[in-house]
């Protein structure tokens, strides 16, 4: 069997990472500009309103020394020279008054009104757009001064700063993420090679994965591959032993009616000749019959329950069982005992083919004169349909291995395929009961299915 | 000549026993270990052929043991598995050839005439004595090159005494030699195909060892 597995649909662990990464890059860099921003803003709102004190305090200082220079104060500073143009955004607007409200002198934009309110920092609004603004008085209260600022302009400022900050970072973002990409790939690789081991083996080589070359984080992934491979190896070795017993088993029915065969192509005597003949027949009833039990396993061995359960009168199935027996050999002295009538959920045709294997077991090692009793009853420990024989019985020593498949007992010259009794353990255990097996104390055998209460 | 059969399997065992008296062996079949290790300890074979699945004793132990007392008699085994190592195993425990199940009964039969041949010290596909020439393969006797027609007793006397010439043969082993267990022998049936034999190859052909045998006379060309 080959699993093909597609590439298209399967979740790649390599992209998976480099996609969970690269987001979590993503966020944390936009939360770092928006942090950026913020620190910018802060700074630059401290930075504006040390400059704005610091012109308040001048322009105060240049007023209580003469209102007079105060006139001439906005054309000086507009001719100041040095002053980088293209910040005028950034400029601060200024209005001296006195304490009355009189207007002494103002810069262009600065607010035409006498500033209300107490001293100190304020916001305000003018024109529809907020400004910070700082108003300062002399200490004898003659002066009163007002600096202004737009916001708008300061948090374009912080902005400014706050992209000039991040912008390297988002600059190198493909990078880090390729990276990223990179260094994932390399770590994945004892994966990679894993993989590589594991596709490249021959499917008969089961031997456990080395575990020196392999990361611990996959370590029970091959933990659990050893351990199917250990089961598998296992399975795989019965599969085979079997295999290897069924073709020897087969070999020697084979054998005989080949023999027997040329027996009879090179005798000239025709008593002999027949004599081959039948034997060569019943040879290939061997090799047929064990085709047929070897076929049987087979299709009981898959089986994880039955395909088919009904209810079954098992006393029935012992008198038709029983009464089969005598249809074909009513010579044989076979009895069958009804103690508890019984019905159990079964497969009726499974359950006739382990009690027909058990009898015909019986039939096989017992004397033709000697009685079999079929019964079922119901004792201490479940309800018990068995077969019960007058034979030599079986040697202690090969008792709990008679029912494996094609094992013989060490003293049993057999014709029988070595199959029936583990293909009545099989249907056993598919119907929930136990195949027991024991000599009985006055000589003799017992086969019995055993369903527990 | 006699062979030891041990195979417990019923139809094989019947087929290969008839097979081999078809080639002239008088046969012993056994079909367990045990009886295939009392029997060797009790009779003198030409040959045996072995199975290793055998019940009660399998066959690698009773060649061992055989082999442990020192008997150099031709084995042949059977297997029914075609792996090497039982192959290995049987003809390290002293297997002088095997088969594999299924096989050819002239194939086991030309194997069986080569081991014996050979356990006589003697490779050559025929055995000679003055003009006679006995050719086991074709199971043809000629006498100056003429053929000569001979029953399987016959056969098999003359065979037996070919096979050791310069030997003197008791009436026991002779008789051993061409009855398998069961079989009626009666009580001068050795002497009547000796008979036999002297009037179809001539009356010196045969010496009588009196007391003691037979053995084959002076050479003559």
């Amino acid at each position: 069997m080959i699993f093909h597995l597609s590439h298209r649909h399967a979740p790649s662990l390599r992209w998976r990472l480099l996609g969970l990464v690269s987001i979590a890059c993503a966020l944390i860099l936009g939360l770092a500009a928006q942090l950026t921003y913020r620190q910018a803003r802060h700074e630059v709102q401290e930075m504006m309103d040390f400059n704005m004190s610091k012109m308040a305090q001048l322009m105060l200082i240049q007023a209580q020394q003469g209102a007079d220079h105060l006139a001439d104060l906005p054309a000086a500073l507009s001719g100041l020279r040095g002053l980088r143009a293209g910040r005028s955004q950034m400029a601060l607007e200024y209005r001296v008054g006195t304490a009355g409200g009189a207007l002494l002198v103002r810069s262009p934009l600065a607010p035409d009104a006498a500033p209300s309110g107490p001293p100190g920092f304020s916001t305000i609004t003018q024109d529809g757009h907020p400004w910070r603004s700082l108003i300062l008085e002399t200490g004898d209260a003659a002066y009163r001064i007002q600096v202004t600022q737009s916001v708008s302009s300061r948090d374009k400022e912080a902005l400014e700063i706050a992209v000039k900050t991040v912008l390297p970072l988002a600059v190198l973002f493909p990078l880090l993420i390729a990276a990223i990409y990179f260094s994932v790939r390399q770590g994945l690789k004892p994966l990679e090679s894993l993989a590589h081991e594991v596709s490249g083996r021959s499917p008969e080589n089961l031997t456990p994965l080395a575990p020196a070359a392999i990361p611990r984080e996959a370590q029970a992934l091959v933990a659990a591959i050893n351990r199917l491979m250990y089961r598998l190896s296992g399975s795989l070795e019965n599969e085979r032993r079997f295999t290897a017993d069924a073709a020897h088993e087969l070999r020697t029915p084979l054998a005989a009616t080949r023999i027997q065969t040329q027996v009879a192509l090179l005798t000239g005597d025709q008593e002999q000749r027949n004599h081959a003949l039948s034997q060569a027949m019943a040879g290939l009833d061997r090799a047929t019959r064990m085709v047929d039990q070897l076929l049987r396993l087979a299709r009981l061995d898959p089986l994880a329950e039955l395909a088919r359960k009904e209810p079954v009168d098992l006393a029935g199935l012992v008198n038709d069982a029983v009464a089969g027996v005598l249809d074909t050999a009513p010579e044989r002295r076979i009895e069958a005992r009804i103690d508890s009538p019984a019905t159990r959920d079964a497969d009726p045709d499974l359950l006739h083919i382990a009690l027909r294997n058990l009898i015909d077991n019986a039939l096989r090692y017992s004397l033709p004169e000697s009685t079999i009793e079929v019964v079922l009853c119901h004792q201490e420990g479940g309800l018990r349909m068995e077969v019960r024989d007058e034979g030599p019985g079986v040697p202690a020593a090969d008792l709990p291995r008679i029912a494996e498949r094609f094992y013989r007992g060490s003293a049993v010259q057999a014709e029988g395929s070595g199959l029936g009794l583990a293909i009545v353990a099989r249907i056993a255990e598919l119907h929930g009961a136990r195949l027991e097996l024991l000599n009985r104390d006055t000589g003799g055998f017992i086969a019995r299915l055993c369903w527990p209460d | 000549m006699r062979i030891l059969l041990a195979e417990d399997d019923t139809i094989l065992g019947d087929g290969i026993s008839a097979g081999l008296k078809l080639g002239g062996y008088a046969v012993d079949w056994v079909r367990d270990g045990e009886a295939a290790r009392l029997a060797l300890l009790d009779h003198a074979y030409d040959a045996c052929v072995l199975d290793l699945g055998l019940p009660r004793r399998d066959g690698l132990s009773v060649l061992s043991e055989i082999r442990g007392r020192g008997n150099l008699l031709p084995v042949l085994i059977l297997t029914a598995r075609d792996t090497s190592a039982d192959k290995i195993s049987g003809l390290d425990a002293g297997a002088d050839d095997y088969l594999t199940k299924p096989f050819d009964l002239p194939e086991l039969l030309a194997r069986l005439r080569a081991l014996i041949r050979r356990s006589a010290g003697d490779a050559r596909p025929v055995l000679e004595h003055g003009n006679v020439v006995l050719e086991p393969a074709t199971r043809r006797v000629t006498c100056s090159g003429e053929t000569v027609l001979l029953s399987a007793r016959e056969y098999a006397l003359l065979h037996d005494l070919l096979r050791h010439q310069n030997q003197i043969r008791t009436r026991a082993q002779l008789e051993e030699s061409l009855y398998a267990w069961g079989e009626e022998t009666g009580s001068n049936t050795v002497e009547v195909y000796i008979h036999h034999l002297r009037k179809k190859f001539g009356a010196d052909f045969i010496r009588t060892i009196r007391g003691v045998g037979y053995q084959l006379g002076e050479e003559k060309s």
